[in-house]
């Protein structure tokens, strides 16, 4: 078996003790953000950013990864004990989790998320080494046209249904690609709105991006929210495992939510809530345990669990084969590697076999790492999520601020951090999401390039999107997503507002 | 300020606004759109005056020209849709964007001029200070743990180029 091989290279890659080592780190302080209940996995691997840039490639992608799926896990252990989910993903898991601990089952709780995620991580990642070998060389057949209607749909598809709205999530996406345009054009070398500032000339650095709108932004944004104190909730080792009916009642769950999951998370612009949420729904369908949905049962947690952290090994597969990222954090990984001059894309398993086939395999790695983390030591973190918030939050702004200096030791980008964070807590309260936008700045670049690559061979003539078979798919694929999301954004709007007239006439809205 | 003690709000949806994001409270939700109108504009006249090019060769200016005129057609239905629907956008937390943004503007300016340390310290302590349940001296004594952690973390170990005191 060729995938066996490369696999078993990869893992000779990862079992090296560097990557080992930054593995462990990756997949440690992922856990550790996550667990903090308002700071998500895109805040975590923004801040481990500017550490990778003193790494090689293989072990800088996988520590980011590492940080990844281990804030997606740590998520999970905050919704369960306090209904504070720390990732978005994580409140699906909430659901269930929090109704288990509620009756004083936490720690079966906590341990079926151990167990599904470590099932779902590892779905994911057989998923991946199928796939992905055949979507590179299906990939190697696309024209600039394909990717920038690729690059289109993945825009359009991870925005369409982020939580603000369709329409606020594209103007998002808009709006990254503007922002993207900032600095020196790479094609006729004239530089664009950099308002005669140097600093700027190289465009916005996307740690400053992604620190403004998801470090800064979301501190400010959870100060409010936290400063009302922690709720405290003891983990009953005796009751940690669950009776042997439940291990039972755990292995289907885990295969559905891992199948789910994968699927899910390697469609463009989608990601773990959606697979999670999705998994979720199916499984309150088919689970003979159906009827007890809600009051808190194990298959309930597990398989939000399994779909969220196959979702996440999964997400890797567009953003390796095709260069063309899913979901927000995936933009950051693709950003990290074109930093190291790595441009992710077809060719990037044949030239890079072992950062590719390395990474893959540090899921294994990693997943069985979070699994020690989780189990046995399940404490720590139980202990960690009652440190006051007050202790927390200046430190995390420090980082932040540590991070970005470090980049060129320039305050300049400390002063940009602050407006881009500012203008990210802003949107906020507007309901624009973050994530489109970052989406959009990093891909801007891209699509800008094969838009004029796709000119300039067609010689001026824009069919050539509509002609070839593969651009023609995608596109409509991508036209199809705008009008269902834009019929859905009304529908919801009028029933929101059906709803808040009905039962609210006292508290007419002021504006209108 | 009710934002800065922790009442609840005082309009019925006070439990709503004080536990999650979506809590609205009186505000235009327009004003957002307006705002992506302005940018939008921004970025089509820029684009314009940088050049369009030729469709076989677009020009420095074609995509942002581009962008622009796709979310200014965003931006006004945004407008439209903020209008027709509830319109709200959440009331801002003042205190804690202040302090977050006094904290990042002390770093900037402290770490150039006085050195990591003191700036580190300096950060913490400001954008502490919006919590009233740690004491000036909590404050302090955070301020000095996370400082010396900074030096010994990001200086010794990582050896960034960065210098933890500086003389003026």
């Amino acid at each position: 078996m060729d995938i066996l091989a490369n696999f078993s290279q990869g893992l000779l890659v990862v079992l090296q003790p560097e990557n080992l080592m930054y593995c462990f780190i990756g997949v440690f302080l992922g856990t550790f953000i996550g667990v903090l209940p308002g700071i998500g996995s895109m805040a975590a691997i923004a801040m481990i950013l500017p550490i990778t840039f003193y790494l090689d490639p293989t072990p800088a992608l996988v520590m980011i990864a590492g940080v990844f799926y281990g804030a997606e896990y740590g998520g999970s252990t905050a919704s369960i004990l306090l209904n504070v989910p720390g990732t978005p993903a994580a409140s699906i898991t909430a659901i269930e989790g929090h109704q288990l601990a509620k009756k004083g089952r936490a720690g079966v709780a906590l341990f079926s998320t151990a167990t599904a995620s470590f099932g779902g991580g590892i779905i994911g990642m057989v998923v991946i080494a199928l796939l992905s070998p055949f979507l590179a060389k299906l990939a190697l057949s696309f024209a600039p046209a394909d990717y920038f209607a690729v690059i289109l749909l993945g825009l359009i598809a991870a925005s369409a249904v982020s939580n603000g709205g369709a329409l606020k999530g594209i103007a998002m996406v808009i709006t990254g690609l503007m922002l993207g345009t900032i600095g020196i054009d790479l094609t006729t070398g004239v530089t664009r709105f950099t308002m005669g500032v140097p600093e700027l000339r190289d465009g916005i650095h996307i740690v400053i991006v992604a620190m403004g709108l998801f470090g800064v932004g979301e501190v400010i944004a959870s100060i409010r929210a936290t400063r009302s104190g922690t709720a405290t909730q003891t983990v009953d080792y005796s009751d940690f495992y669950p009776s042997k009916k439940e291990w039972k009642s755990l292995f289907a769950p885990i295969l559905r939510g891992g199948a789910i999951g994968s699927f899910i998370g390697a469609l463009p612009g989608t990601g773990q809530t959606i697979a999670a949420a999705l998994a979720y729904a199916v499984e309150k369908r088919v689970s003979p345990q159906r009827k007890d949905f809600g009051t808190g049962v194990v298959p309930g947690v597990a398989v939000p669990e399994a779909a969220n952290n196959s979702a996440t090994q999964t997400a890797f597969i567009p953003t390796l084969t095709l260069g063309v990222p899913g979901s927000p954090p995936m933009a950051i990984v693709i950003g990290a590697l074109m930093i190291y001059g790595i441009t992710p894309g077809p060719r990037l398993l044949t030239e890079q076999p072992d950062m590719f086939w390395g990474l893959v395999a540090s899921f294994l790695v990693g997943n069985i790492m979070l699994l020690i983390l989780n189990v046995p030591l399940i404490g720590i973190w139980v202990r960690l999520l009652n440190i006051p918030y007050k202790y927390m939050y200046p430190t995390i702004i420090v980082l932040i601020c540590m991070g970005v200096y470090s980049l060129n030791n320039n305050v300049f980008d400390i002063w940009l951090t602050l407006v881009i964070g500012v203008v990210g807590y802003v949107m906020r309260l507007f309901r624009f999401e973050p994530a489109p936008l970052l989406l959009g700045f990093v891909l801007g670049p891209m699509m800008e390039e094969h838009l004029r690559r796709t000119m300039l061979l067609s010689r001026g003539d824009p069919m050539v999107f509509v002609t070839r078979p593969i651009s023609a798919t995608l596109l409509a694929i991508t036209a199809l997503i705008i009008v269902f999301a834009l019929y859905s954004t009304a529908r919801t709007h009028r029933r929101a507002l059906a709803a808040r007239l009905g039962s609210s006439r006292k508290e007419q809205p002021n504006e209108l | 300020m009710n934002q800065y003690s922790n009442e609840p709000e005082d309009n019925g949806q006070g439990e709503l606004a004080a536990d999650s994001p979506a809590g609205a409270t009186g505000w235009g939700g327009e004003i957002g759109g307006v705002l992506l109108l302005v940018l939008s504009v921004i970025f089509m006249v820029g684009g314009w005056q940088l050049g369009l090019g030729v469709p076989t060769r677009l020009g420095t200016g074609a995509f942002p020209f581009a962008t622009g005129a796709v979310l200014a057609v965003l931006a006004l239905a945004i407008v439209i849709a903020e209008r027709k629907g509830d319109g709200l956008a959440e009331r801002p937390d003042w205190i804690g964007l202040l302090a977050i943004s006094a904290s990042l503007a002390v770093f900037a300016i402290v770490v150039d001029r006085l050195g990591l340390v003191p700036g580190v310290f300096a950060t913490v302590v400001v954008a502490s200070l919006p919590d009233r349940n740690l004491s000036l001296r909590g404050k302090a004594l955070l301020g000095i743990i996370v400082a010396l952690g900074c030096w010994g973390v990001f200086i010794e170990l990582l050896n960034l180029p960065i210098k933890p005191f500086l003389e003026f």
